[in-house]
């Protein structure tokens, strides 16, 4: 004989106001799970999904991130000049030299952040052409004290509009736009690289990107015993007059998610398994009483013919339906985050990112699995209990 | 009466078990979730208004100049002044995360009193050139430091000029008693640091000044001439407390600290949901008993009691479990997660209002089914069928 289903599926909803209980409190717990993995998933997204395969950052050897890499304009020039993989557009080599620092900024709802701040050249507008879209206002020009904001710190930094004035050691410096970005620039003020490094009294940028020659191997710096062998990671790393630390931007991007992105899964991680501890308990006892109050039944199917097989497998599915409806209930739960904004420090980079809860299909398979994992370890004991019974006595229950 | 309670809880040993083990894990992570953020605010606490923090206008990315000591110094009320700059270098792998520091050995422990470091490690820092001094939850962390005496880091802001790693030589192991001075940081000379780079013609900054003050100056007014000293530049300055400086770490991490508290209050929902589905079900499998109970001539409060207590008993057997697994783990945790949340450690508030929201949650959890106990007929729950 089969597996009883419908049996199983009638008794969750005859026991509704247990199952109810139990639904929600498992929702709850795959809701925080998919709420810090939703968290996860927006700020890796936003900062490594824009990151493209044709653009390659340029960095001091050893350096871990553009903060800690800094190098002289002179080697900057040169290593513009002899590297034959960047691609050459109408005005000479599509490459910019960029500094990074950050700037401790009021934010509107009290508090100060890290707000990060990038010097380009011009070349960088040529390089990201439709990335950074002028929304408001105008570009700055070239050399002069003006700055473009990221629209997403416009409402979160104070002084962060059109017209507004921030001041960076003795020198002003005029909000003239806003820029929008799909990735992490959307967050940052640009401004002219000489002005920056003027007013900064520093002595090059922290890095250079370049738009590569189609077909180009880049490699990768950081790979165990070393990059390719023929990648210009590996070539410039040994180069004796500028040796660089090369990789798409894809990757640094990737790079700079490690430390928050680590520490949100971690996090998520370790609430799932506290957390999925108490679910299961919480799951197994619902399935304990479900069949201490039905053991008269479990005799009539076992009398019926039923196997003790078929009858361990009904209240496994009962309980895996159980929890899934608690999975089900849990991602309906964390849906409406999806999309919130928030910001935190990225520890990568020391300064303030802003991004959203995304809620996508990555976190929604995964709670949906981990709802999956405790129906099952939820149901294990209660159905061997179930299907261990014997006939005679279980049916002289009452 | 209460051997009643017993009896019932223990007709049901897995059921009861279960519930009370799962309020313990419940209660046990809530715990850990108000430590973290409870160790950021006492961090904020801890931080002392009478030490001052001279930083660049700009932010911590921006040194301020050498030459800026010596001015700071001669301010009226300044007891002491240590430098420091942010090493950002890694041990071994980038994955080892923890804040090294250059500083200036003797006014590092004259300026942080609250630093104790045995003898015979403050003779060798002060002493040798390439010595440092590491926290102790640090040391813990990598014990190979103690046997080998060695500590080689790879400079990734400041590389070595020989292209090789920093190699610094242990000199022993701090013990900080104040929340905001984590121990897992390390510090090295700053003669070392400086000569070092300045032989390979670098000439470094200095991250943040940090001062002492003499006993009853006047801070603000030398706050305010501190930051008027170098208004004209080259490099502007900020000049905060110490406890206004750490705030702004705090502020940084933006709404981490809220989610954490959300995450706490589903933590309690889905406990509380968990412990009222168990008392229903043990009130529904007694209601026989409590017709008996009021046959026999029992009160409805009586009846109430029963059904009341079981639910306390579990909850309150449950948080105490609960509240001892995390007195049990609470250094285990410090130590996993020291790098994200540095210098963890669990309030007795925070243990006392776990066990009160175990009591909440056993009122909760045994007030519906209580509630039907007391309002029973007698007639009708006899013919209940008992479990």
């Amino acid at each position: 004989m089969g597996i009883p289903l419908s049996y199983t599926l009638r008794s969750l909803f005859v026991r509704r106001s247990a199952t109810l209980l139990t639904v929600l409190g498992i929702g709850a717990t795959v809701a925080i799970f998919a709420g810090v993995l939703a968290l996860q998933q927006g700020f890796v997204t936003m900062l490594a999904g824009g990151g493209r395969e044709d653009i390659a950052v340029f960095l001091r050897p050893g350096a871990t991130g553009e903060t800690d890499s800094q190098f002289r304009r002179d080697l900057g020039l040169k290593l513009i000049k002899q590297t034959p993989e960047i691609a050459q557009g109408p005005n000479g080599p599509l490459a910019s030299m960029e500094c990074y620092f950050a700037a401790l900024k009021p934010r509107m709802d009290g508090g100060s952040v890290n707000v990060p701040m990038r010097g380009v050249q011009q070349t960088t507008f040529e390089i990201r052409t439709g990335e950074i879209r002028i929304v408001e206002g105008r570009s700055f020009a070239p050399g002069t004290d003006e700055v473009i904001v990221g629209s997403k710190i416009t409402g979160r930094i104070q002084n962060c509009r059109v017209g507004d004035v921030l001041q960076l050691n003795t020198t002003p410096f005029r909000v003239v736009g806003v820029f929008e970005s799909d990735g992490g620039a959307a967050s940052e003020v640009w401004g002219d690289l000489d002005r920056f490094l003027a007013t900064l009294d520093r002595y090059g940028p922290n890095r250079v990107i370049a738009k590569l020659v189609p077909g180009t191997l880049v490699g990768d710096p950081d790979a165990e015993g070393g990059a390719e062998p023929n990648s210009l990671a590996a070539r410039l790393k040994n180069d004796t007059e500028v040796p660089a630390k090369v990789m798409t931007e894809k990757q640094f991007l990737l790079s700079q998610t490690k430390m928050l992105g680590g520490i949100l899964k971690n996090l998520g991680l370790a609430l799932a398994f506290v957390m999925g501890i108490g679910a299961v308990l919480t799951a197994i006892n619902t399935m304990l009483s479900a069949i201490s109050s039905r053991t008269s039944e479990i005799g009539i199917l076992l009398s019926l013919g039923y196997r003790p097989l078929p009858i361990f497998l009904a209240f496994l599915v009962e309980s895996i339906v159980l929890c899934l409806l608690g999975g089900l209930a849990g991602c309906l739960m964390a849906l409406p985050f999806n999309g919130i904004e928030t910001g935190t420090m990225n520890g990568n980079t020391f300064s303030e990112v802003a991004f959203a809860f995304r809620v996508n299909s990555n976190v929604l398979a995964s709670a949906v699995t981990f709802s999956l994992a405790l129906g099952v370890l939820g149901g294990l004991l209660p159905a061997l209990r179930a299907c261990r019974m014997k006939p005679t006595e279980a049916l002289r229950r009452q | 009466m209460f051997k009643l309670v017993l009896r019932n809880l223990s007709s049901h040993p897995i059921r009861s078990g279960i519930t009370a083990v799962s309020v313990g894990v419940a209660l046990f992570l809530v715990c850990v979730l108000t430590s973290i953020v409870t160790t950021l605010q006492s961090g904020l606490a801890a931080a002392s208004s009478t030490r001052l923090v001279v930083m660049s206008s700009i932010s911590l990315f921006v040194d301020i100049p050498l030459s800026y000591q010596e001015k700071i110094a001669r301010v009226e009320g300044i007891a002491n002044v240590v430098k420091w700059q942010w090493f950002g270098g890694y041990y071994k792998s980038q994955d080892n995360f923890f804040g090294q520091f250059a500083v200036d050995p003797e006014r590092m422990f004259e300026v942080y009193p609250e630093v104790k470091v045995d003898e015979e490690t403050k003779r060798k820092f002060l002493t040798q050139r390439n010595a440092c001094i590491v926290g102790w939850q640090l040391a813990a962390e990598f014990p190979e430091w103690q046997q080998t005496g060695k500590i080689p880091i790879t400079g990734a802001l400041f590389p070595h000029p020989s292209g090789q790693a920093w190699d610094f030589e242990l000199a022993g192991v701090y013990r900080s008693e104040a929340a905001n001075f984590d121990n897992r940081t390390m510090f090295f000379r700053w003669d070392l640091f400086e000569e070092t780079l300045k032989a390979a013609g670098q000439d470094p900054g200095v991250g943040v000044y940090v001062m002492s003050v003499e006993p009853g100056a006047d801070i603000e007014s030398m706050r305010a001439q501190i930051e008027g000293l170098f208004e004209n530049g080259p490099a502007t300055v900020r000049c905060d407390t110490e406890s206004e400086f750490t705030r702004q770490f705090v502020s940084m991490l933006g709404d981490i600290p809220m989610f954490l508290g959300w995450i706490g209050a589903g933590v309690l929902v889905a406990i509380l949901l968990g412990a009222v589905n168990a008392m229903l079900m043990a009130g529904r499998e007694q209601t026989h008993d409590i017709g008996i109970l009021k046959a026999l001539g029992f009160d409805d409060a009586t009846a109430f009691g029963v059904l009341i207590t079981q639910s306390l008993v579990l909850c309150l057997t449950g948080g105490a479990f609960g509240i001892a697994l995390a007195y049990v783990l609470e250094q285990p945790i410090a130590l996993a997660i020291g790098s994200a949340f540095p210098g963890f450690f669990i309030q007795s508030s925070t243990y006392i209002g776990a066990g009160v929201a175990s009591l909440v949650v056993g009122l909760a959890a045994g007030a519906i089914p209580a509630w039907n106990a007391l309002r029973a007929n007698c007639v009708e729950a006899l013919r209940a069928k008992g479990a």
